[in-house]
């Protein structure tokens, strides 16, 4: 099983598979699949209504609830004290870097980016720390 | 050449339903996703994504734009 980000979700949803992504089983947060549900409901900024507005009911389901052939949404729950404990660690992350840093040292030690955008200067610094290795593929 | 096992079979047939997508995914919700991830609306999306985590602490964490992008 391989956690992946917001983007390499997207990407595999309509089957745009990375080069460097392995090919295995994968999974995004809850957290992440919250965050990407909020920009689907609620775009903000004008363009990105007026571009996520077409999308159909049947493009919008896959991404509400992706097929789990596809993308599997992780269950929170026995992530939690881990990320509690990352989290303490750490002075207070939110819930999207103590989940996503429990998942990744739950599921290999490793997280999958679709963007060095989307990784963050305390997600990386942790990991680092936690021994979690970092990839972003495109 | 050596067949498959049902094994392998099974295991390559998920594989192939993996990297096809969802087939839900219309040819026009596939074009504005890759603007999305990949093209021009890949900083709106960023955007977006980080909106959310700054609008609620305890999903970002009150930190600086950074540490709550991931």
């Amino acid at each position: 099983m391989i956690v992946i980000d917001e983007y390499l979700a997207v990407r595999v949803v309509f089957a745009r598979w990375p080069a460097g992504l392995p090919d295995e089983e994968l999974a995004l947060p809850s957290s992440r699949h919250w965050r990407l549900l909020q920009a689907l409901h609620n775009p903000r900024g004008g363009q990105l209504s007026q571009i996520l507005a077409p999308l159909s009911e049947p493009d919008r389901s896959a991404l509400r609830w992706p097929h789990p052939e596809v993308l599997q949404i992780l269950d929170p729950r026995p992530l939690l004290d881990k990320a509690a404990q990352v989290a303490a660690g750490y002075g207070g992350t939110g819930w999207l870097v103590a989940e996503s840093l429990a998942a990744g040292l739950a599921y290999g030690r490793e997280l999958y980016f679709g963007t060095e955008q989307n990784v963050g200067h305390l997600l990386a610094r942790a990991a680092g720390e936690l021994g979690i290795a970092v990839h972003v593929a495109t | 050449m050596v067949g498959m096992s049902i094994g392998e079979e099974l295991l390559e047939e998920r594989r192939r339903r993996r990297r096809a997508g969802d087939p839900r995914i219309t040819p026009e919700g596939r074009a504005i996703l890759a603007r999305l991830v990949d093209g021009d609306l890949v900083g709106e999306f960023q955007a977006a994504l980080d909106a959310v985590s700054a609008a609620d602490p305890l999903l970002g964490g009150g930190g600086d734009d950074d540490d709550i992008a991931g």
